[in-house]
């Protein structure tokens, strides 16, 4: 069965909700879910402390309210479909391996933190380092489709190795810094330093174009029908994406201080 | 005595053709416009008329327009076929690498849907011409290798879906003179042409030298379909020729699913039979081998009647 957690007053302290998963809460009457205990500073408290546990409708696990302390939202979900109305935490959809996160709010730092599948939209901003690495990892994101409506703070896809981030606002800075590969899409304007230290992987730039580093070349060489296919991937996110494939790009490869085989893809 | 159906004055032998099983691949190669990607498509399906001798059957499919390539580039799609999978892996490689990539602006897609059947290099290997070069991505679950040549890059998708096709479908057109029988084949091959999932891999689709299985040179395995060459007619005890048949043409189908096959050969038939007996081919045969070799049998009276499903 399906439930809707609806916040009934917000913790004094931060919960790790990552326990808050459909297929976990699939399987557990709502008095089970009531009783089920969260990490919250050095306690383990019970849901029902904090949330009304409600029928749900169809399959989708829904919690609303302002979850701003609840941290690893959707973490580690497998499978099955979240969709969050209101803001959420820290590490949000962190080490997703597949299913569908939906966030009506928006997210601290490490959004889709070494995600490895599935779908994450958050429809508000983003803080830091999202789609990045966990302390200590060598690699960020490594898979799925991350998606943000709104903007993101600094060092977004740090690290990414693979996947596709698609954001629709404004980037801090570092965006792409230490990129292995994949792809991320820019819809509005970038902080500096974009592609510092990418060895591989593309970054589009829909909006306006940034301050390329003197470590990336301007390649004179066509590469239309790479773009063509990209673009036409990237029009499923809409505007400002949906018209890329009638825009003209210049390409620039680096970062020349590594590897240099990544790509930074200027549309006009 | 051989029992006469006649249609528009076109006899209609009761017999069937005989086909295979093949491995098949469909790949689409696009380009700059359509010129260069028929210069790529021609130049890859170039001496692949039968497996006899060419390691794999291949032909241009169709042409296709911007709408239905990847990349939005005008494309022409084209089928190859052969007796094994690692054989047909083989094909693939050489052809796209000598033909496809040192095409100007070319770049080259499977044409079939993601699981359709087992996957094979595409471009997985070609992209070592890029000596290190060479950049990959990977777009919903496809994987695209980049290699840089003197035109821009070379783009190819990492690997295309190998399935099972049907190898051998055939139609013999017996006709009056050259003239008449090259121009039965002409139109049934053109009114072929106008299906999807089919190919006829001779020139113009189109095989003179018919052959039968065997030879009385040990060396051979495949030698002159005497039974159909109208110059033996009166010296072979075999000879499938009446009166009057002075020029034998084949036309040698191969498609991606019997279905395929089976409404090519029925348009073929329908082609000729419109064009009637007046018209110099009288009598339509195919080629089989008792229908113990294959396992499709196509029957020429069957595809003769009208269509009742698709």
């Amino acid at each position: 069965m399906s439930h809707r957690l609806l916040l009934r007053q917000a913790p004094a302290l931060r919960v790790d909700a990552r326990l808050l998963s459909p297929a976990t809460l699939q399987v557990l009457s709502a008095d089970e879910v009531r009783r089920l205990k969260l990490p919250s500073g050095r306690d383990r408290i019970e849901v029902g402390e904090w949330f009304d546990v409600r029928p749900g409708d169809g399959d989708a696990l829904h919690m609303a309210g302002d979850l701003s302390r609840f941290d690893a939202v959707g973490a580690g979900l497998a499978d099955g479909v979240m969709e969050v109305h209101g803001p959420v935490g820290d590490a949000a959809g962190l080490g997703m391996s597949g299913g569908r996160l939906t966030i009506h709010g928006g997210a601290r730092d490490l959004a889709g933190c070494a995600m490895r599948g599935g779908w994450l939209e958050v429809h508000g901003d983003i803080a830091d380092l999202a789609a990045s690495a966990l302390p200590g990892d060598l690699d960020g994101m490594s898979g799925g489709t991350l998606v943000v409506r709104g903007r993101a703070g600094a060092r977004l896809a740090d690290r990414m190795r693979r996947g596709t981030v698609v954001l629709h606002g404004d980037a801090g800075d570092f965006a792409a810094s230490r990129m292995v590969a994949g792809t991320l899409a820019i819809g509005g304007g970038c902080g500096a330093h974009a592609g510092w230290g990418m060895r591989r992987g593309s970054v589009v730039f829909a909006g306006a174009a940034p301050a390329v580093a003197s470590t990336f070349a301007d390649v004179a060489s066509d590469a239309d029908v790479f773009w063509q296919l990209l673009a036409r991937d990237l029009a499923r996110f809409g505007p400002p994406f949906s018209e890329l494939k009638h825009r003209r790009v210049t390409r620039f490869a680096g970062d020349l201080a590594v590897q240099g085989k990544g790509e930074l893809l200027v549309t006009r | 005595m051989r029992d006469i159906e006649r249609t528009n004055g076109v006899e209609i032998d009761d017999t069937f053709a005989e086909a295979f099983t093949m491995k098949a691949t469909r790949l689409v190669i696009t380009a700059r416009d359509i010129a260069w990607a028929r210069h790529a498509a021609v130049s890859a399906t170039g001496l692949a008329t039968s497996v006899i001798a060419c390691g794999c059957e291949a032909g241009i499919e169709r042409e296709l327009g911007e709408d239905e390539t990847p990349d939005g580039r005008p494309g022409v799609a084209i089928l190859l076929f052969a007796m094994s999978g690692k054989e047909l892996v083989k094909q693939i490689e050489r052809r796209v690498g000598q033909c496809v990539m040192t095409c100007p602006t070319t770049a080259v897609f499977a044409g079939l849907p993601q699981g359709a059947g087992e996957d094979v290099a595409l471009g997985r290997n070609l992209r070592f011409f890029g000596d290190g070069w060479q950049i990959s991505k990977v777009l919903q679950e496809t994987r695209y290798w980049r290699v840089p040549v003197m035109d821009g890059e070379f783009v190819a998708q990492e690997s295309t879906p190998v399935v099972k096709g049907v190898g051998g479908g055939n139609l013999l057109l017996l006709a009056d003179d050259t003239d008449a029988a090259l121009a039965g084949a002409t139109a049934a091959v053109s009114a072929m042409r106008r299906g999807q999932g089919a190919i006829m891999p001779f020139p113009g689709g189109v095989v003179r030298s018919g052959s039968k299985v065997g030879s009385k040179y040990p060396g051979l395995i495949a030698s002159t379909n005497d039974a159909f060459c109208p110059s033996l007619a009166c010296l072979v005890p075999r000879s499938e020729l009446g009166q009057g048949v002075r020029c034998v043409l084949e036309i040698v189908i191969d498609g991606l699913a019997e279905a395929d096959v089976a409404k090519a050969m029925r348009a073929g038939i329908a082609a000729i039979v419109e064009r009637g007996a007046q018209a110099g081919v009288r009598r339509i045969s195919a080629g089989n081998y008792g229908g113990k070799l294959g396992p499709f049998h196509f029957h020429l009276r069957a595809l003769a009647a009208p269509a009742t499903a698709p």
